[in-house]
This record gives structure tokens, sequence and C-alpha cells, in this order.
């Protein structure tokens, strides 16, 4: 039956080996779970790709064109005529354009955020609180009780506090 | 026509300045400050006309009078030999207006007689437009104001009376503006003739320094008096492109 | 080993701060009934007063119409300006000493924004119709006059807010999962919304970072917009004094100076107050002085260059509006802002001074008071001076108005007592990354252990 590990590490650096002998040893990509952004993730479990910048970029394209367009078009509907100016002044809207322009663009980017990292949970997921402490988690789970004794060696060898058993899986 | 030469057309409108090919009106206002003695009668003639507040001696006292038209007074010397000039100074409805440009609600704009108009209600009271204006006549209602009777039966019908937080300021008495042009419509739709329209100031100065008139009319008095060498413009040098023209005094 | 023991740990940070949001004693429960009494009475019931009888009840007249509420608008969205620009320049520039920092400077700058966002409501005029300078549908076909300085003020303003928002909310997400595991009941359960089901993954981690980061980068060129285009509030106006390119620039670096002696007050008040003496310490302050000493060496060489053109100019409107400014009737309050904001800072050259707090408390309170003048001379003393001498007259506050003032920082205060007890004020993930890791604790016996 499918099961979840989870080896509690007291510094990143022995949760990296461990994940990196984890996914070497063939096991399924491990999670790392820790307090502060772990250094070197990227090397041991490969590169991440993030989609965000294109939230962000396409943001503020729709920003940028959505202010001027608003701008202008509502100056259009109920032509007011000021101070000697035309109905469409160009240095006026482009700073209504600058401004939703990052609006939009900051808007986009948490948009980008939650669904990339597929917050908020909607589901209960598997969680060890002592990884928002102090503790370095690596959670990996394993088909069978074969593959279990393994990960448990593989952790230990890498210097493991505590393993934890997490129950299946759904 | 194409959708293009459409899109052309409107871009072409819409970034013309000023929007306005031209007025219908365009109404100016001469001061002879040869003329004027500083009697102040048009500003009283205002203030009944256009149910402007008297707000009272403390609010005056404050520094709060709300004075359409005002005449400023600048003297040269001392006295016995002190020399007096008296400018009235009113709304000079600039065809380049700065107070207009930064009412964020659009409270303030210039319609097609060339005039710088004031919609109370739509003004949120921001002052911003007071600010901006250099000649410094835009008023605010800091407080609301109460006529005791029978002031109360005094006040002009045509004419709004303004709630506290409002802008005001001299409209050229657009109420008198728009019977003119509605008598001239009704009259076999001709256009409104020189001197059929006067504002309450012009009609009441005992020396006639006030002239008003349309200067798209070349047969009109104001017309003529802005060819006069003697004519200038307050504060010029803004480009505010204001529309009341004034003579200056000849030193005898 | 004794040494060693002596060293922070992630412990440490984590049960200051949980212990700082958790624990509450009488003390806290009395400054915020103070700091909410006082915001009650000084603030919103002259406010109600205001909006009842008119703007009369303030002290602004004929050419004075503006007055303290748009002096202290500015004030504060220059306060504003620090802590979240400071905040995104110090994560581009992967700078250490930021991170014990800079939750408090992110919240000073919301909370700022939130006061000067009401104090629009206190100018205005007629401030139940203000929902009109947003741009909504509605049946007239009316939409607000977007070549208005004060309308890009609206949206500037409005994009600062969210944005400010979102960025000191973006960075709590972890902070708020630490401390949803330790707090039971409705704290639990607003921990757990807040928190988004945060767990601390690698993924979570690598997407927080790349969010933030973009966030930081966008946020970077609105602050400085925003306080740009306040400035042209006054700018694009064509009054003397008032009419000057230097402004954008002056307001930009007027509000990072105003605010960064916002952040040192705030920083010594949540060292004494809040139990945070080991994670704010001499390094930061010393940080923020030499930094409040740039600033008011360059603020001070814009007062001179606007001093100067001023006076080159020849021009008798400049100068008349230059000479009621240095020599008229608040002369005296020039001169102090001279003395608070360019001669006193000079002070921080000596490290000595820099690394004591209650000097650098004392100097950033004068420094924010030099400041506020400053704003209050802008308005009082440029639109009394205008063209026509006939035209001109005297404007001074009003007792309503400075009530409304005292009362504003005690709605500044009332919602930073707030926060401070909800979200953690420090940031932990942060400190925690300047720590070393923890040591190697004997071995636990362990759990669920392999045959």
């Amino acid at each position: 039956m499918t099961t979840c590990v989870v080896g509690l590490f007291h510094d990143p650096q022995s949760a990296l080996a461990a994940a990196g002998e984890l996914k070497n040893a063939g096991f399924e990509t491990p999670e790392l779970m820790s307090p502060v952004p772990i250094e070197g993730v990227e090397e041991v479990l490969g590169k991440k790709k993030s989609i965000i910048k294109n939230f962000t970029f396409f943001g503020g394209l729709i920003g940028g064109i959505s202010g001027f367009t608003l701008a202008s078009v509502t100056a259009i509907l109920y032509p007011h005529p000021v101070g000697g100016r035309p109905i469409i002044t160009i240095p006026p809207y482009l700073i209504i354009t600058y401004e939703l322009t990052i609006l939009f663009g900051i808007l986009f980017t948490v948009l980008g955020f939650f669904i990339s990292s597929r917050l908020p949970a909607i589901r209960n997921r598997m969680y060890v609180p002592e990884a928002a402490v102090d503790k370095f988690a690596v959670a990996v789970t394993c088909e069978n009780s074969e593959h279990r004794s393994r990960a448990d060696a593989i952790f230990n060898g890498a210097g493991a506090e505590q393993i934890r058993d997490m129950g299946e899986e759904d | 026509m194409s959708l293009f030469s459409r899109f052309m057309d409107g871009w072409r409108k819409y970034r013309k300045p000023g929007y306005y090919d031209e007025f219908d009106y365009h109404w100016t206002m001469t001061v002879d400050l040869d003329s004027c003695t500083g009697c102040e009668a048009c500003m009283t003639a205002c203030q009944a006309e256009n149910n402007i507040p008297l707000v009272g001696e403390e609010e005056l006292a404050k520094g709060r009078e709300i004075q359409w038209i005002r005449i400023e007074r600048y003297w040269e010397g001392e006295y016995p030999n002190a020399k007096l000039n008296f400018m009235p100074m009113m709304c000079q409805h600039c065809d380049a207006a700065p107070c207009e440009t930064v009412c964020p609600v659009s409270a303030t704009y210039h319609n097609q007689d060339g005039l710088n108009t004031q919609i109370y209600n739509r003004c949120i009271g921001t002052r911003s437009c007071a600010v901006y204006c250099p000649y410094e006549v835009r008023y605010f209602n800091y407080y609301n104001h109460h006529w005791d009777s029978p002031l109360d039966q005094q006040l002009n019908p045509d004419v709004s009376v303004r709630g506290k937080g409002v802008m005001e300021k001299c409209t050229f008495c657009i109420q008198r503006i728009r019977d003119a042009k509605d008598l001239a419509k009704d009259d076999d739709r001709r256009r409104v003739r020189d001197g059929e329209v006067q504002p309450a100031c012009v009609q009441s100065c005992p020396t006639k320094a006030l002239t008003f008139g349309d200067r798209k009319d070349t047969e009109s008095q104001v017309y003529q008096s802005m060819n006069n060498p003697r004519a200038y413009k307050v504060l010029d040098e803004l480009n505010t492109d204001s529309s009341v023209v004034y003579l200056k005094k000849v030193d005898a | 080993m004794e040494a060693e023991n002596n060293k922070l740990g992630y412990t440490d940070i984590h049960e200051d701060v949980v212990r700082s949001i958790v624990v509450t004693g009488p003390k806290y429960y009395a400054t915020l009934a103070t700091a909410g009494g006082l915001a009650l009475v000084c603030f919103f019931f002259p406010w109600f007063y205001q909006l009842y009888y008119g703007i009369g009840a303030a002290g602004m007249n004929h050419p004075g119409v503006w007055g303290t509420y748009l002096a202290s608008f500015i004030f504060w969205i220059g306060l504003s300006h620090s802590g979240t620009l400071l905040s995104c320049v110090l994560h581009l520039t992967n700078s250490s000493w930021r991170k014990a920092m800079y939750r408090s400077a992110e919240a000073m700058t919301l909370f700022s924004l939130v006061v000067a966002a009401t104090y629009v409501f206190v100018h205005v005029g007629r401030p139940w119709f203000a929902h009109w300078t947003f741009p909504y549908p509605n049946q007239w076909e009316l939409w607000p006059n977007f070549r208005s300085p004060l309308l890009f003020d609206v949206m500037a303003i409005a994009t600062y807010l969210t944005g400010s928002t979102i960025f000191i909310y973006m960075g709590s997400i972890p902070d708020f999962a630490a401390v949803r595991d330790r707090t039971v009941g409705w704290r639990n359960t607003m921990y757990s919304l807040l928190s988004l089901g945060w767990r601390g993954t690698d993924t979570e981690w690598h997407r927080l970072h790349w969010a933030y980061t973009f966030l930081a980068v966008l946020i970077i060129p609105l602050a400085v917009s925003v306080h740009s285009i306040v400035s042209w509030d006054f700018a694009m106006s064509i009054v003397p004094g008032l009419h000057q390119t230097i402004f954008a620039p002056y307001f930009v670096v007027g509000a990072i100076y105003s605010g960064t002696a916002g952040i040192v007050t705030v920083m010594f008040v949540l060292r004494k107050y809040m139990g945070f003496e080991q994670y704010i310490t001499k390094l930061h302050f010393d940080n923020l002085g030499k930094l409040l000493l740039l600033l008011s060496l360059l603020w001070t060489y814009i007062n001179a260059i606007e001093l100067f053109t001023g006076w080159y100019s020849g021009t008798s409107d400049e100068y008349e509006q230059l000479s009621f400014k240095l020599f008229g009737f608040y002369a005296p309050l020039y001169w102090e802002m001279i003395l608070f904001c360019a001669v006193a800072p000079l002070l921080m050259i000596s490290k000595r001074f820099r690394t004591s707090f209650v000097p650098m408390l004392i100097l950033s309170i004068a420094i924010n008071i030099g400041m506020y003048t400053e704003r209050f001379l802008i308005v009082a003393t440029s639109l009394p001076r205008q063209y026509l001498p006939d035209a001109w007259g005297f404007y001074a506050p009003s007792l309503v108005e400075l009530s409304i003032m005292v009362g504003s920082f005690a709605v500044f205060t009332t919602l930073f007592l707030i926060f401070v007890k909800i979200f953690p004020s420090v940031s932990m993930y942060e400190v925690k990354e300047t720590m070393e890791t923890p040591k190697l604790k004997p071995a636990i016996p362990q759990a669920g252990s392999p045959a």
C-alpha cells in the first residue's frame, strides 16, 4: 500500500543529501518542507520552471492597454473640453496607463502565484508542524514495504533525527 | 466612409486643442479702467442677481468673503498725494483656463459660448480650481447660508442657491445670456444682438466702464475696444487667453 | 560551549514572535484603549462636526483654500513611502539587515496610506460624493476627468494601497503558517485562512520567491511615481512657489526621508515594548542612520536649489513668495524646519550617535516634525501670496484642524497596535535565514523506526 514517509533532519544539508539519494535510488521526486527556503535545491532535484513571469508580463500588457483605453474612451463618451486642451491628451493619459500597468501587473502576479503554487489548498495535504519551526523534512511516497525499508536506510544514512509514517495518501 | 477615414476624423476631432472648431458666441467683457470710480455698484448688483450669500461679519473677518466681482485697489504715494487705481476683477473666462483641467470630477468646463462654466451639482469641493486660478476669482462656500426673512424673497429664481462645499464664481450672468438666446431664437432664429444681453454688473455701472458682448460680432463694442491701443489682459504672460479686456488708465 | 548555547536559534525567534502575538498584557490593552479613545475624540468627533457644519470649521479662507488637511495628507503619503520602497530595494540588493525590520516598515506604509486616504474625505467639501472620482459606469455616462492631476493621485494611491497590501500579505504567508500551528480557537481559524494551507515545500518557496521578487520590481517604480504624482497636485498649477519642476524629486526625496525617520521611531518602539531587543540591533539603527544622513543631505541640496533658482529668477512673484516664506509671519517655522531637517541630522555623521537608541529616536521624531512643517509651509505660504497683491491673505489652522492632525497620529497608532497582535511583526523565516542552522541535538528515541 502507498504510504508517505517523512524524515526529519536538523540542518538543510543532510536533508538535501537524503533527497538527492532518494531521487537517485529511483523514488518519485521527494518533497522538501522547511521553515526557510533551502539553497541548492535546484541542483539536487532539478530546475524548476516558473510561469509567474508570464502572468506578470501579460498583466502589465493588459493593464497598459486598458489604462489608455479607459482614459481615452471615457473622455470621448461625454466630451468635456477643459483648459484649451484636446479631449485625448497624451501626457496625462500616459500617467493613467502607467499606473494601471503596474496595478494589473501586481494583480496578475498574485494570480500566477496562486495558480502555480496550488494555493489556497482546498484538500487536506500532508503536513509536518515541526517543518515550520526548526526542522527540515523530506517526504517521499513508498509503494510497498520493500521501498519503505530502502527509504528508511537512506534516511538513517543521511542522519535523520526522526522518521515518521504519514499514513496513506489519497 | 471607410472605417479608417472615420477613425482619422475622430482622431482629428479629439486631438484638436480646445475641441471646438469655433465658438457659437464668444462672450467678452471690456473694463475701462479710466472710467471706473471704484463705486462697487457692480458688486452689489452681482450679489443681488446671483444669490450671493452675505457671509456675515465674523466670516468676513476670517477672509471668507464671496465676491464674484471685486474691486482691487492699488495706490501709489502717500496722502495727500495718493493715486488710487481700481481694477474690477471677475472670472476672466480664460480659453486656456488652468482651473478647468484640475477638477477631478469635471465640474468645470468650457462651453461652446466661450464661457468657463461651473456645475454646482457635480462639485465635490476639492478646491483645487481655486488654487490653480492665478486671478483668485473662485470662491468656496464654507457654510450653508441662510437668508433671514424677508431677504429670502429677494433671491433670484433663475439662479440656484449653493449649499456648503461647492465652488462658485462669476458666470457672466449665464441665466441672462440664456434668456437672451431664447428670445432671439423665438424671434425668427436670429443671433443675439449687441447690447441685448448685459450681465448685472455691466447693467449697473454708472460710468459705463463695463461693456459686454460677443467678440465674433465684428460690429460690437467689445470687438472694437479689443483693438483699442489701451487694451491689455491681466496676467497675459501666463497665456491663459482670458476673455476680459482691460483698457489702461490714462494718467492725466 | 557556553557561547554556542547563547547564540540565537530558530526556536528562539519562533517563540519570541509567537509570544508577541498570543500573550497580551494589561499594558497593551491600556495603550490600545488610549490610542483608540484619542482617535475617536481628536479625529472622528471634530470631523463629524465639520461634516455637519461645513468646511468653515477649519481655518481655510479665500486665498488660503488649502490647509493642514492637504499638508497632512501629503505628510502621511510621504511617511508611507519608505517602508515598502525600502523593503523592495533592499530585497533586490539581497541585504541582510533588512530582515528583522521590514515587516513592521511595510505595515507602517499600509497604515499611513489608510490614514492618508481618510484625510481625503476630511479635506473635500462634499465627501459624500467623493466616489465620483472613481471610474464607474453610471446613468449620466459621466466619468472622472482623467486629465486632472488630482485624478492621477486617486489612481496612484489606489494602486499603491493595493500593491502594499498584497506585498505585505505575500511576505507574511509562511509566518501565518508558522503561527497557525501554535494557536487555537478563532485565532487558529483566522491564521488557517490567511496562510492558505502553506506547507513550506520547496515548490512553494520557489514560487513565493519569484512572485515576491516580481512584486518588488513592480513596486519600486510605483512608489517613485506615487509621490511624484502627489507633488504634481501642486506643481501643475501656475501659481508662484508651487509651479516648479523640482517638485517631483523634492517630494520623493522628502517622502523617503520622513518615512525612514518613521521607521526608526517604529523600530525603537517595537524593540522596547515587544521584546525584540535581540533582533533589532545597533546594526539596524546604524544603517538606517546612514540612509537618513544621505537623504538629509539630498533634501538640503534640493531646498537650497529651490531657494537659489527662486532668487536668481528675479521675478517679483517668485521673489515675494520666497521672502514671505523665509522672513514673513511663518519664518520661525521655516527656520525650525531647516534646523530639524538639515542641521540636526548632521549629528549622524558620528557612529556613536547612530548606534545609540534614544538619541536616534529623538532625532527621528524631530525630522518628522520638520518634514510636517515643510508640507504645511508649502501650503500656507504659497497660496496667500499669488500674483495679484490685492488678493493676498493669511491662513492659520483652526482648533478643529489641529485636533484632527493629532487624531490622525492616534488613528495610525491604533491601527499599528492591532497589527502587532495579528501579524507577526518581525519576519520569522527571514530572520531564521540569517541564523546558523540549529546545532545537533543528542539522539532522540525515534518513533516508527524500521524494524
